[in-house]
């Protein structure tokens, strides 16, 4: 996995990163920043929840960039790192993880390495937990988080180093009118 | 084209709406031709039968494409070089956004996504 961007930054003066590199197409910077923060902004599904999600995929897809951002939004709904420190292979043993997290985690095993997880059990749990609303809007996050690893290690934008950093929740332009 | 995140999204239609703006940007960056080959390529990885599209995309974008479901962490400066040369840097971003998402989507297809969403 390479640490060298594979892409210019798009925008004079800056490293690349993915916010710069995105620049190059920026119809396709806007329609992300748009449909990112409406997903993120939309309380069907908490935070919390997006944000177990979004951690397992980290570790999952190896995305060391996005193992080391937090929203401050899963953050103010106590999501500490206690708690992701659970969300490692055995997660289904943590006496940290809700029943209704570790759903969650099963179906984002299923949807981003292997489908055959998701078995009898596993989605009636989901069912059980989650509404269908909020199981589209999980799938939504799942999309996302998967793509956004994707391409960012594919276009060499992986950190060499990175400290843990909060950052705050994406929101839409009207969300933060 | 619908696919199984925005037809899962059916009761969020400002979600959904947004979703399908973003990967319609995506597809256009990258053009009709070539998207649909990748996206083809992509799903012939995941086992998913769709029909083959005609084009004449370059090879090393394809078999690029085809390393994204399973071995993208695998791909080298030197695979993602020979796709720079080929689209250059504005289309190489767009290759990587259509491709990640193509990757996406068939995976939503494998665990039914629209049918649990559906209740």
């Amino acid at each position: 996995m390479s640490t060298i961007p594979r892409v210019s930054s798009a925008v004079p003066g800056e490293l690349p990163h993915f916010g710069t590199v995105l620049a190059h197409q920026p119809a396709i910077a806007a329609s992300f920043t748009r449909l990112y923060g409406a997903f993120w902004g939309s309380d069907v599904l908490s935070a919390r929840l997006k944000e177990v999600a979004r951690m397992r995929n980290a570790r999952v897809t190896e995305c060391g960039f996005c193992r080391n951002v937090r929203f401050d939004k899963a953050l103010g709904q106590g999501l500490g790192e206690d708690v992701v420190d659970d969300i490692d292979w055995g997660y289904e043993t943590s006496d940290r993880l809700t029943d209704a997290e570790k759903a969650v985690l099963k179906f984002t095993d299923a949807f981003i390495h292997d489908p055959e997880l998701l078995d009898g059990d596993a989605e009636a749990a989901l069912k059980r937990h989650l509404s269908p609303e909020q199981i589209a809007e999980l799938g939504l996050g799942l999309t996302l988080f998967l793509a956004l690893a994707k391409a960012l290690i594919t276009m060499g934008l992986e950190p060499e180093v990175m400290d843990r950093t909060v950052l705050p929740t994406p929101a839409t332009s009207e969300q933060l009118q | 084209m619908n696919g199984p995140v925005a037809e899962a999204l059916a009761t969020s239609p400002d979600l959904r709406e947004r979703f399908e703006a973003f990967r319609n940007a995506a597809n256009e960056a990258l053009g009709e031709e070539l998207t649909a080959q990748v996206r083809h390529a992509v799903a012939q990885v995941h086992g998913i039968k769709t029909p083959a599209p005609a084009g004449t995309a370059p090879p090393a974008a394809l078999a690029y494409a085809r390393r994204i479901p399973f071995q993208h962490t695998a791909i080298t400066d030197e695979e993602a070089a020979a796709v720079v040369a080929e689209l250059g840097e504005e289309g190489f971003v767009a290759f990587s956004v259509v491709a990640a998402l193509a990757d996406a989507e068939c995976r939503a297809e494998k665990v039914g996504l629209a049918s649990l969403a559906a209740g």
